[in-house]
């Protein structure tokens, strides 16, 4: 009996202990790289240090959170844009087997183009202002919309459609009332995917041209040689795309919540 | 009422007939949907609705690649050099990413303290853009091979950790009860009965992680490099080719559509046993 308690004390103690331990670290890692090299790493004190002066003295007026602000705004416009013709583009070609074979033939042709290799042609026609990046983002989110949703529409069951033939349901009944609901999860993974590649490539633009954003302050820190804003930068852009992914979810229960 | 056998049959090769011409057809329309879009494009570019100078005809880019197999200006390379120096970064970084990536999520999700240990600092790491790593990493060890490599292991490594994770955590309870049962030890039963039913999963983030690493390497080499694709189109760029530019586009979308052609390749053997039930 002892032997059990004391078996499930250490039990609990590695259970807790574990995740503290790697925190710890990690952070001491951190410390001690950036106490030999801090040329290469600044440590916590020094990249907490400016991120305070993010503040006082901001960079090109602007405070980080307006940085911050500025990212999410293009994220934000692609994304209503890429939501409203990526989720339409893919229901029609998964719905419908001609536009599959004519508009779709056209999708797979451009699609293995990663949304980075656009920024240089973009730039060319466009130059480096907000349509620009804007039109960047559209397309790394437009792409898994599609994908998601055409897949969604196919996977289907045909007994599900049956069923509504059998009952008399037209075509676009079919369509609105059982194959989108059904699809809705597929729909969903989309618009995550569609978020989380937003952001990565909301940074490449800025980091290739621009005044604001964290993606530009990354570029100004690393032509500065400033590490510490660099991190700061890199630092913001994970909380923030943490934030979206877990506001996501929160979202996914509400709008599908019989999708576990 | 009795079947007739005859009629039966018949009716199943007319479907089969009706099937194979409803296939024809519309491998015929995709045809057709790629023939248009490329004749539109060239159209507007001989009418001059596009700006030649801005979209270059279909045909003015076929030639630039042509020429660019055994020319190397205007960024110093041919062709085969800079998509041998994207395979190379590529392949390496990702490759490295799936030999420890998979192992890894492998242990986090079969032995719960290796979980407890590792998750934070996995959470910490994950939710950074890999494109966010480039600076830190190019200052940590400049923009040679090893560094764009370590920026695809960023990259790359993420989906095959979250994939093997989750792949093995859904290991059937039946089985390993029925193994346990057998008198397997908890290893064998990782090694025989979870790795396998993992498998799919583990593809299925080999394939992210595959992709990721294709489109990282062309931030990468548009960032920070020498040669390769992604240097290719940033100097088409700054020397206003937009021919150069969508040649390389050209280039980097068919070379990934290849890796990732092979990639199910390679599925498909492993998966053989998969598509039985």
């Amino acid at each position: 009996m002892t032997d059990k308690a004391k078996r499930q004390r250490i039990r609990k103690i590695l259970y807790w202990g574990l995740p503290v331990l790697a925190i710890l670290t990690v952070v001491l890692a951190w410390v001690l790289f950036s106490a030999s090299h801090p040329e290469l790493m600044p440590g916590p004190v020094a990249v907490w240090n400016r991120l305070l002066r993010t503040f006082t003295k901001p960079i090109g007026r602007i405070n980080l959170l307006g940085h911050a602000w500025a990212s999410l705004k293009r994220v934000l416009s692609a994304l209503v844009f890429a939501w409203a013709f990526g989720i339409s583009f893919g229901i029609l070609i998964g719905w419908n087997r001609t536009a599959r074979a004519i508009f779709g033939s056209i999708f797979e042709v451009i699609r293995p183009i990663p949304p980075i290799a656009w920024i240089p042609l973009i730039i060319m026609w466009f130059g480096i202002g907000e349509t620009a990046k804007v039109l960047i983002v559209f397309i790394g989110t437009f792409v898994p919309l599609v994908i998601n949703t055409s897949t969604g529409i196919r996977a289907v069951d045909e007994i599900n459609i049956h069923v509504g033939q059998v009952f008399g349901g037209s075509r676009f009944q079919i369509l609105t009332q059982i194959v989108i609901p059904t699809a809705l999860p597929h729909i969903f993974a989309g618009i995550r995917t569609s978020v989380s590649s937003g952001w990565t490539t909301v940074l490449a633009a800025e980091m290739l041209g621009a005044t604001a954003g964290l993606g530009s302050m990354v570029t100004k820190g690393w032509n500065g040689g400033d590490m510490a804003l660099v991190l700061v930068a890199v630092i913001t852009i994970a909380v923030v795309g943490f934030i979206l992914s877990t506001l996501l979810s929160k979202l996914e229960k509400v709008v599908c919540p019989w999708n576990n | 009422m009795a079947i007739d056998q005859n009629d039966l049959q018949r009716r199943h090769a007319e479907y089969l007939t009706r099937k194979k011409k409803e296939n024809l057809k519309y491998t015929l329309l995709s045809v057709l949907g790629i023939l248009l879009f490329l004749g539109i494009w060239q159209l507007a570019s001989i009418t001059g609705l596009a700006d030649p100078k801005r979209l270059p005809a279909p045909t003015t880019i076929f030639q630039t690649l042509i020429y660019k197999v055994g020319n190397t200006a205007p960024d110093g390379n041919t062709l085969f050099v800079n998509m041998l120096a994207s395979l190379q970064v590529a392949l390496s970084g990702f490759g490295v990413a799936i030999l420890i990536g998979v192992p890894l999520g492998l242990f986090m999700g079969w032995w719960e303290y290796a979980d407890r240990f590792m998750r934070p600092i996995f959470e910490l790491v994950r939710p950074v853009p890999p494109i966010a790593w480039i600076p830190l990493v190019v200052v940590w060890m400049g923009i040679g091979l090893q560094a764009k490599a370590m920026i695809i292991f960023f990259t790359a490594f993420v989906p095959c950790v979250i994939n093997s994770y989750t792949g093995i955590k859904l290991t059937s309870r039946t089985l390993i009860n029925v193994s346990k049962t057998f008198g397997a030890s908890n290893f064998e039963i990782f090694y025989k009965v979870g790795i396998p039913s993992a498998l799919p999963m583990v593809f299925a983030g080999i394939r992210v992680a595959l992709g990721n690493s294709w489109s990282t390497l062309v931030a990468a080499e548009m960032l920070a490099a020498s040669a390769g694709l992604g240097y290719m189109i940033q100097i088409g760029r700054t020397v206003a080719r937009p021919d150069i530019v969508i040649a390389g586009m050209v280039t980097i979308g068919a070379t990934g559509a290849v890796l990732s052609g092979l990639l199910s390749a390679v599925e498909g053997r492993f998966l053989k046993w998969q598509t039985r039930h």
